[in-house]
């Protein structure tokens, strides 16, 4: 077995984890799974693949990677641009669901209505032809033990473990961060506790919007954007999420990491025609074995 | 006496409030709680005592009727600007974060004082419960159910309201922790705090109040001092529901 | 005349196979509010069972039974009752939105196996020559047509008179109760989990038997028939009828069908061929937003339920009291 399925899926299982989080973030403080999730993935790649392609200038390689500086910032407008897409939604569809106390399932339905919208919306403006942020090759480096991996893959293996220690800090040492878990916890006290409890939600959407828009991004940048990058994702993130213990967020990418892992092996193994099997393997194994995931608390 | 503190604590007006348009469970409540008052609210199950305070936490739904705090208008404010008019609900079970540590519970609900208090406010807090002080990083879920009680009075007190209102704190504790947490509460109401109490626990209730006030079917049969009122035999013809042989009526 | 007499025939006997899987839907959501978002998977199930057990041999893959139509469709039901009974019974016990991601993640998978087990299902390519009932008058395509509408239309009825005296019978009163309040139906002695999961057989067995009957009509089948997006539209098709009402399923059936067909035939004509998948895409956008502005404008449909538990039950009380799993744990 060559040993270079660990490089593939830790990459692969980044994007996934930062998916991830966003979906279980949306869950513990909303409590419904949102299939929506995926299309903010492919949103943010199309969002900062327009930044790219409206601004001339800026995609001359710097140094070992396949980008210039316009991506970064492209990819922090896509962000900003897909956290409000998302608190969009929210404002339009889960809003009015959660005035009216519908059921749960409900909103389940509504997402799953927005992702076919929004996924269509851009299979009708970009089409469905793959599309890229660049043509730059780039060549993989030997790293030692037969791995090999390009300098863009390193980076974004960076970028997502100062984005998930940045979460991490966010939820633990800021206001909004304990603002967070006092509603994931307790709505109602933490209304009575002085808690804004539509600011944490719009908070929430945000985040996760911004998170997933960063795997779109990264996605693009080392595979391809197409509209249907996102909701390929899907189940893989709630594989990740329910596999980290939903409401977890080092559960999330700690589950990510092991679903691209196990998705590279597959790939390897069985071979990449059944890669998109691996999600639903692995997701009923854990709610078969522990339905609460590795990291998350049984019920009570 | 200044004009300020001339107007009650907290007033409510001709108040009916239910979790259903159709269903007011209280029905038309007139009350004017003095400034530094101890309130008892007391009455049989179903009288709707914890609606009645939950409407005025902004909890459930107010369908007519007025409420202010301090002569300021609050109905139908949401309950998070509840607080920062100066209005604390501890509800009856459930009123700590349990994933949060000490610390994190007081943090959060400093968070509405303005940024140069809140730390001040904490330290008062754990000067106020030592118990707590000691172990500041431990999650509130460890606690037990006294320090937990004391937590949540801790988390009211903190953002200096001028009105804390409980949801039964006794409910669930032994009787050695209910005379404990009374205790703290009288040491709170000696601060300056108006408090009001929803209990079951009649006795222990009239042992620590000022005034009481007995509810039935959503509506006040009886007002008056607490003192006296334990021995009063009209007290246990009001709990069997006998409204006219009620006394005073506010 | 006779053109448009066999269209509507044609279009007439899909939307009523739809219709067969809008009533199973319905067994399950609109019953027991059990979420499927794996309607396609299992439709794919039904088809392609039937399809291997009736069809005559073909090279490369397994198959050449040449069963009689009706066997395959009886084993069709069969299989998308154990396959939706086995995954109810892994997610039944949790929250169920779990049921949701799982039934989403089953069609999936089975739209790849689908798509990779050549050996089995041919593959992309798909399989082709199913047994069409009545073949001997295709010939006539008027008097085929008919036969053939009336076949799914008695398939249809059989379906319906089936799940609607079920749902009148004290096992549908209890599916309901549990729907309405399932803590007030445990405490009255029901086995909620295994009423709940007998529904979800149902409901996947006529999803099943609806797939087999719209395969052995069109006589061919390929993986991409089961998309995401035929579960899209056979929700569709439920909420737009109203779900809880069997016959809200079936007007719905009729009526979604109508307006994709319809909107089809009008982007075909009016865009440029170059243009047509994109006018395609601008479709499921318009469904996917009409979805949402039902269920938040008319959250009933268009025909409603028939009340039968007091209005006062239900509401979110549909939820368990599980809300503490899941908290947020940085």
């Amino acid at each position: 077995m060559n040993a270079q399925f660990i490089v593939d899926g830790l990459i692969a299982g980044s994007m996934i984890g930062l998916g991830a989080i966003g979906v279980t973030l949306t869950y513990a403080i909303l409590r419904f799974a949102n299939f929506a999730h995926g299309e903010f993935i492919a949103w943010g790649a199309y969002l900062a693949l327009a930044v790219v392609a409206a601004v001339p200038f800026g995609m001359v390689p710097i140094g070992p990677f396949s980008f210039g500086w316009m991506l970064p910032i492209a990819a922090i407008a896509a962000a900003l641009l897909t956290g409000g897409l998302a608190i969009l939604i929210d404002w339009l569809l889960f809003a009015s669901f959660r005035r009216r106390g519908s059921a749960t399932i409900i909103m389940v339905i509504a997402s799953f209505g927005a992702s076919l919208a929004l996924r269509s919306l851009l299979e009708f403006v970009f089409t469905s032809k793959p599309v890229y942020f660049t043509r730059e090759l780039q060549i993989a480096m030997p790293l030692g033990g037969g791995l090999r991996a390009t300098p863009d893959q390193l980076l974004m293996l960076g970028v997502t473990a100062i984005l998930v220690i940045a979460v991490h800090l966010l939820l633990t040492r800021t206001a909004i961060g304990r603002q967070m878990r006092a509603v994931s916890e307790n709505p109602v006290l933490a209304r009575l506790a002085g808690v804004d409890v539509r600011r944490v939600i719009r908070t929430v959407w945000c985040l996760g919007g911004a998170l997933a828009a960063g795997a779109g991004v990264m996605a693009g940048l080392l595979v391809q954007i197409r509209p249907y990058m996102g909701f390929d994702l899907l189940l893989p993130l709630f594989a990740a999420a329910i596999l980290g213990g939903i409401g977890s967020v080092p559960g999330a990418i700690l589950g990510g990491l092991l679903v691209g892992l196990c998705e590279a092996l597959a790939v390897q193994t069985v071979g990449a025609e059944w890669r998109a099997a691996v999600g639903f393997v692995i997701l009923t194994l854990v709610l078969l074995l522990r339905p609460q995931g590795i990291l998350g608390k049984a019920a009570t | 006496m200044s004009v300020a503190e001339a107007s009650p604590a907290l007033a409510v007006e001709a108040l009916v409030a239910g979790y259903e348009p159709d269903l007011p469970i209280v029905k038309g409540i007139d009350a004017s709680i003095g400034q530094g008052d101890f309130v008892a609210i007391l009455g049989p199950n179903g009288a709707g005592k914890s609606t009645f305070v939950k409407a005025i936490a902004g909890l459930v739904p107010i369908h007519a009727g007025a409420v202010t705090l301090a002569g300021r208008p609050i109905t139908g404010l949401a309950a998070h600007l509840l607080v920062r008019a100066g209005l604390a609900f501890v509800p009856q079970t459930e009123n700590i974060f349990a994933s949060l540590t000490i610390d994190e519970n007081l943090k959060l609900c400093a968070g509405v004082m303005p940024a140069g208090k809140r730390s001040e406010r904490i330290a008062a807090m754990y000067d106020l419960f030592p118990d707590l002080a000691a172990r500041p990083t431990t999650p509130a879920g460890a606690l037990s159910g006294g320090q937990r009680q004391m937590l949540a009075t801790a988390r009211a007190l903190l953002v200096e309201p001028t009105v804390i209102i409980l949801d039964e704190p006794s409910a669930g504790l032994s009787p050695k922790l209910v005379g404990e947490v009374f205790e703290t509460l009288a040491r709170v109401n000696a601060l300056g705090v108006t408090i009001v109490l929803v209990e079951q626990n009649v006795r222990a209730a009239l042992g620590v109040a000022r005034t009481a006030m007995v509810l039935a079917d959503g509506r006040i049969v009886h007002r008056g001092p607490a003192k006296g009122l334990a021995e009063d035999p009209r007290l246990g013809e009001m709990f069997l529901g006998h409204h006219a042989a009620a006394g005073e009526t506010a | 005349m006779i053109d448009l007499v066999g269209y509507g025939a044609f279009f007439l006997t899909i939307a009523l196979s739809y219709a067969i899987i809008a009533v199973g839907l319905n067994v399950q959501w609109g019953q027991t509010g059990l979420f499927n978002v794996g309607v396609a998977g299992f439709v794919a199930v039904g088809a392609y069972v039937s399809a291997i057990l009736t069809t005559p041999d073909a090279a490369g893959r397994l198959g050449g039974f040449g069963l009689p139509i009706v066997v395959g469709w009886i084993a069709a039901g069969i299989a998308g009752a154990i396959l939706s009974y086995g995954l109810g019974w892994l997610t039944i016990r949790l929250r169920s939105d779990y049921l949701a991601i799982t039934t989403f993640g089953f069609a999936v998978t089975v739209q790849l196996a689908a798509l990779n087990l050549e050996w089995i299902t041919g593959g992309p390519f798909g399989m082709g020559f199913i047994p069409r009932p009545f073949a001997v008058s295709a010939d006539d395509p008027f008097r085929f047509g008919l036969l053939n509408l009336g076949l799914t239309a008695a398939v249809l009825l059989a379906a319906y008179l089936v799940v609607e005296h079920l749902s009148a019978s004290p096992w549908g009163r209890v599916l309901r109760a549990i729907r309405e309040d399932e803590t007030a139906a445990v405490s009255l002695g029901k086995n909620a989990s295994g009423f709940r999961l007998q529904a979800f057989a149902v409901g996947g067995a006529l999803m099943a038997l609806g797939g087999a009957v719209q395969a052995h009509f069109i006589g061919f089948i390929a993986p991409e028939n089961y998309l995401p997006l035929m579960t899209f539209q056979v929700w569709a098709m439920l909420i737009v009828g109203g779900s809880g009402n069997h016959r809200g399923a079936i007007v719905g059936a009729v009526l979604v069908w109508a307006i994709w067909a319809a909107s089809a035939s009008v982007i075909g004509t009016v865009l440029p061929a170059g243009e047509q998948a994109r006018g395609a895409s601008l479709q499921i956008v318009l469904i996917g937003v009409a979805l949402c502005a039902i269920l938040l404008l008319r959250p009933k449909g268009i025909l409603g339920e028939k009340r039968v538990v007091s209005r006062y039950l239900g509401k979110s009380a549909a939820e368990p009291a599980r809300q503490r799993e899941g908290t947020l744990a940085p």
